[in-house]
């Protein structure tokens, strides 16, 4: 069985042997780049600088969470709002590939710049299995590009430190438990953030709409779980089809995108279950992203695919 | 402690059966397959698992060196998925692309009581699926173990050696009484063992 104490024990060490110099860590805030943090801060103390990237595809107050998060641990840190160099990069694109790249590549260039400012050789992500199993080699076939993994450019000057290469996200939260982090039960959420959540072009307008549906997903979903109506699911969200349908809002005609409401049962994401959400909720998250969102949507749906066929995200 | 490798052959799941016999405390690790036999015989294996993959083996791909280790291996051998249909094949089976493919849950219904890799294992359970191709003639030297509605060829074993071919995929959370399947083949794997 994993054992998360000896985990711990046997990472630090080999850390240290690893890193030499100065690292940096890309901190999303999520499970997995904090529990990255965290055991490297152990490793090689404040040699480490933790780097988070406003992509302008977070979750609704999402920047300030994370700021306070590594204000928490104690961490150096820098914070950089790279939102308009986003939005414009993925002008235009369509493709889900294609996204995921350019994100992956950006994401490199700005820590390649940290890195020569702060004088770093090692770049530390969170990476875990499923990102890799995914990601394809030459054994296996691509079935998504992850931004830490596939979405990385050919050539880059860091080397890359990944501690959690052989892990399962039950395992990382295990090892968060063990670390004491308040992230440790937090659902997960892609790197590429949003842009991913909305098929085809990411745009700021589209992003705004899709962010404000994660939002109500997730406070609707969260309450009806706290009040014993549903089992809490692996990962709740929203995802913003820019299809238009026709509408009536007070008499007039309405011609809005349709969001899905997506949400998983798993243990590792590897396979998944959708959740059956009560339809009492169902209802209270239609009515809410209706009445929230009025021009932009006028159409919800309920996504009931389990994974394989589908996957967890859309894109 | 058994020693059991799992065989590469590019699958989604090749890490998830990793995990498991790890979890069962078996030493464990992943050898791609394009390793000779010679190679993975060296370190005193006691079994393999023929990991699935994205080779269409109904439409004839190869699966690295899984033959060799099919005509070569003494201990028992259990295939998954592309690792299954290629045991049927290279066994003179037939395996062809699915009439009804068959992604996420099905029920498998066992058609024996009392084989030893579904001990614990009821009649009828869940089980995970993704495939696009299957097995569609036994070869004469296997028997058949399970079916599902559509694929009636979901397990199998050999009738003399220790080999074993499941469509299905015992590796994932979602399969009911996968991590049993895999408990009795650690088990068989231990009594192989000399």
């Amino acid at each position: 069985m994993f054992d998360a104490k000896k985990f711990i024990r046997e990472t630090i060490p080999k850390l240290q042997d690893e890193i030499k110099g100065k690292a940096l860590v890309a901190f999303s805030g999520g499970v997995d780049s904090t529990v990255c943090a965290v055991l490297v801060n152990k490793a090689i103390g404040d040699r480490l600088v933790a780097v988070h990237v406003d992509t302008g595809y977070m979750r609704k107050n999402e920047p300030e969470n994370v700021k306070k998060t590594m204000d928490e641990l104690g961490l150096n840190y820098c914070f950089i709002d790279a939102k308009d160099e986003y939005y414009k990069a993925l002008k235009g694109v369509e493709d889900p590939e294609k996204k995921r790249k350019i994100i992956g590549e950006k994401f490199i260039r700005i820590f390649e710049k940290v890195a020569e400012k702060e004088n770093v050789e090692y770049l530390v992500q969170g990476t875990i299995a499923p990102d890799w199993i995914e990601s394809g080699d030459t054994l296996r076939d691509t079935i998504k590009s992850h931004h830490n993994v596939g979405g990385l450019p050919s050539e880059m000057k860091l080397k890359l430190v990944e501690p959690l290469r052989d892990l399962y996200k039950d395992e990382v939260r295990k090892v968060a438990r063990e670390l004491g982090l308040k992230v440790s039960e937090r659902q997960p959420f892609p790197g590429p953030g949003l842009a991913i959540r909305i098929t085809g072009e990411a745009t700021p307008e589209r992003t705004e709409v899709v962010r404000e549906a994660c939002d109500i997903v997730e406070k609707e979903i969260e309450n009806a779980v706290k009040k014993g109506l549903m089992e809490r699911p692996w990962q709740y969200f929203a995802v913003l089809i820019p299809v238009k349908t026709v509408g009536v809002h007070g008499d007039k005609r309405a011609y809005g995108y349709t969001i899905a409401i997506r949400a998983v049962q798993s243990v590792d994401a590897m396979t998944c279950a959708y959740s059956d959400i009560p339809h009492k909720i169902l209802d209270n998250i239609s009515t809410r992203i209706a009445n929230t969102l009025r021009d932009k949507v006028n159409r919800i749906v309920y996504d009931v695919t389990s994974k394989p066929p589908g996957t967890v995200e859309w894109e | 402690m058994v020693r059991i490798y799992v065989i590469d052959n590019g699958g989604q799941w090749t890490h998830r059966e990793w995990r498991t016999l790890r979890d069962l405390d078996v030493d464990t690790k992943i050898v791609p397959n394009t390793a000779s036999f010679e190679e993975i015989i060296k370190d005193n294996v006691d079994g393999l698992v023929l990991s699935g993959g994205a080779p269409r083996i109904g439409l004839d791909s190869n699966l690295g060196n899984c033959g060799e280790y099919l005509e070569k291996s003494v201990f028992p051998i259990l295939g998954i998925c592309a690792g299954h249909q290629f045991m049927a094949r290279f066994f003179g089976g037939k395996v062809q692309p699915s009439k009804i493919p068959e992604f996420g849950k099905i029920e498998l219904m066992l058609l024996t009581e009392d084989n030893v890799l579904f001990e614990g294992v009821p009649k009828k359970s869940i089980v995970w699926e993704s495939h696009n191709d299957e097995v569609t003639v036994l070869p004469d030297s296997f028997e058949r173990l399970g079916e599902s509605e559509n694929c009636k060829i979901q397990a199998m074993k050999h009738k003399k050696k220790p080999f074993y071919g499941l469509q299905f995929h015992p590796e994932v959370e979602h399969t009911e009484y996968g991590e049993q399947i895999f408990k009795n083949f650690v088990n068989i794997c231990e009594k192989y063992l000399v």
